[in-house]
């Protein structure tokens, strides 16, 4: 009997034998636009993004940010919603924060983005910490079974630590990519402390996904090499490997969603433990091509990826496109350890047919292992 | 007496204070402000960009440059005869329509102040035509544009077009970038370059400015 394609996904991150290319395709942005817009393709209006997916013969990929809610004590959130903006108040003895965030799904997007940050000056250090002292993570599950319902056998709930690793979340989330950098230089002790109190909160996370069913849970989310080299070594590699050695003992495989630009980041990734790179986007999208990529990891690191999102855009022929398939297929061989999907998402513009050409080339060429 | 490389190495190490102490002695001792400009300050962030290009430097070091000549500068530019000596070349930049990313946005804008650039920083979600109004009103050098998102790419192309519908496409050259902006991206809707990144948007500044 065929393998399904979550057996295909999950027995390639395990790097156990399949029999042919697994293919886990993302189009949340691609549907999110259109079925707001009411552009769905007619066959299409009312069907949700795995039947979509079935439909084309691929595997799905299913978005859920977090299966743990945020309980905290001893402060008061207020959220001031102003749509498509929300402004959310930490209010403390010790101070205010405020976070002002944009979501518009309408347009794409499966997550909220940060316009303004927390930390705004120095005296919000003390505010933040007693943020996280007096923060809780509580398990909560039910989206989550209803996704993976969802998924079934055609695919993946994808889903982890939110989408952030300690010091990522600082960055991203509480201070901002820019100032972070600043802050770090002027205040490191600061600083330090926010990632050992985010530390902690994370080890929370990591005990409600190794006792949750999350075969393949995400580990952080969105490096680009140039924002995060210089401190991948020290604030990142030891997190990530306690991470995925923890999970590893609990039967998972862990990934990240490594979209950005990763040359410099590909060997310090060796070091953190961690079993499959997802949303790999390679030429024209960064400046990696996975042949350099698979010769630097060798079957080390299953990668999950290799389409970069913009061929699936009119600009780019089905020539072009079936050429650029064909040739991921020649960089992949023999194949093993590698999961064919997008990185990282189908564009609102991008052609859904394309989807399906994929799952017919894997079809026609994808045996493993493979003879292109 | 203050010697431009010691300038130049403050800049390159990231040393706020050390670059405006040295800027203050180098005024002290009637150097030229201008020449502390060109040859400490804007030569500092030719070297730390040839630098970030070359991948010996990222994105924190980057920053921190541009934070000393930004202060040094602020020191400088009182004593200055014309203050439009500092700049290099005038920038409007701004996020397309639709899309509020403005991370990489605002780093190129930081290097090119650093750069030595004037930079008008026009936000995000910024529409056509608020660009072509920017246009008219600064008359810049250069229009930069970016988006992180595919869904809003098509805001450069519809920018570009604006531009020769109000008849003032030739009188700025237009370069593009972005997560998911490439070379082909960037031929294909008539810009006049692409910067894969920071350290390749000031040389491609100055390249064009040079043109």
């Amino acid at each position: 009997m065929a393998m399904t394609h979550k057996a295909r996904i999950l027995a390639a991150a395990r790097k156990q034998a399949v029999d042919k290319l697994p293919f886990g395709a993302r189009i949340d942005v691609w549907y999110n636009y259109h079925s707001s817009h009411g552009t769905l393709p007619e066959k299409y209006k009312g069907c949700n993004m795995v039947e979509i997916l079935r439909d084309q013969g691929a595997g799905a990929q299913v978005r859920h940010l977090r299966i743990w809610r945020v309980e905290y004590d001893n402060l008061e959130v207020v959220i001031h919603e102003d749509p498509p903006h929300k402004t959310t108040e930490w209010r403390t003895p010790l101070g205010t924060v405020t976070m002002k965030t944009i979501f518009t799904p309408q347009e794409g997007p499966w997550i909220v983005y940060e316009v303004d940050h927390p930390f705004k000056t120095k005296e919000d250090y003390r505010v933040i910490e007693y943020i996280l002292e007096n923060t809780r993570i509580v398990a909560d599950l039910d989206e989550y079974h209803q996704k993976e319902r969802m998924a079934g056998e055609d695919g993946m709930v994808m889903t982890g630590m939110d989408l952030y690793s300690p010091m990522q979340a600082i960055m991203r989330y509480w201070i901002g990519y820019e100032r972070f950098f600043y802050e770090l230089h002027d205040n490191p002790a600061q600083v330090e402390r926010l990632y050992e109190l985010e530390k902690e909160l994370a080890k929370q996370k990591l005990q409600i996904l190794g006792d949750s069913p999350v075969e393949m849970p995400l580990l952080c989310a969105n490096w680009s090499d140039e924002f995060h080299t210089p401190i991948f070594a020290k604030y990142f590699i030891p997190w990530l490997r306690e991470a995925s050695d923890y999970l590893h003992a609990k039967g998972k495989v862990t990934h990240v969603h490594a979209d950005g630009e990763m040359r410099r980041l590909i060997p310090l990734f060796l070091e953190t433990g961690i079993d499959v790179a997802e949303a790999w986007s390679p030429v024209p999208m960064t400046r990696v091509t996975t042949a350099e990529l698979r010769k630097a990891w060798g079957d080390k690191v299953t990668i999950w990826g290799g389409i970069p999102a913009v061929l699936f855009e009119p600009q780019y022929s089905e020539e072009e496109f079936d050429a650029y398939v064909m040739n991921l297929f020649k960089e992949i061989s023999p194949g093993y350890n590698f999961i064919v999907g997008m990185g990282d998402n189908l564009p609102f513009d991008g052609k859904i047919e394309r989807v399906g050409r994929v799952a017919e080339l894997i079809d026609k060429y994808g045996r493993l292992p493979l003879e292109v | 007496m203050v010697d431009y490389s010691a300038v130049q190495q403050a800049v390159i190490d990231g040393d706020d204070e050390k670059t405006v102490q040295l800027v203050k002695e180098a005024l002290e001792q009637d150097l030229n402000p201008a020449d502390i400009v060109a040859s400490g300050l804007q030569a500092a962030m030719s070297i730390v960009g040839s630098k970030f290009s070359s991948g010996e430097f990222f994105v924190p070091e980057m920053l921190l440059a541009a934070r000393a000549v930004t202060k040094a500068l602020e020191v400088l530019r009182p004593r200055l005869l014309d203050p439009g000596t500092v700049t290099i070349g005038r920038v409007v930049i701004g996020t397309v329509a639709g899309d509020i990313h403005d991370i990489g946005k605002n780093l190129v804008s930081m290097f090119l102040q650093g750069a030595g650039f004037e930079v008008i920083d026009l936000g995000t979600d910024v529409s056509a035509q608020s660009f072509v109004a920017a246009v008219k009103e600064h008359n810049p050098d250069i229009l930069g544009m970016s988006a992180l998102l595919t869904t809003t790419m098509p805001g450069m192309q519809a920018t570009i077009e604006a531009l020769e519908s109000a008849g003032i496409r030739r009188q700025v050259k237009v370069v593009v970038g972005g997560g998911p902006v490439t070379q082909h991206f960037a031929d294909r809707i008539g810009a006049d370059g692409y910067g894969a990144d920071g350290g390749a948007a000031i040389e491609l500044c100055r390249k064009l400015i040079k043109e």
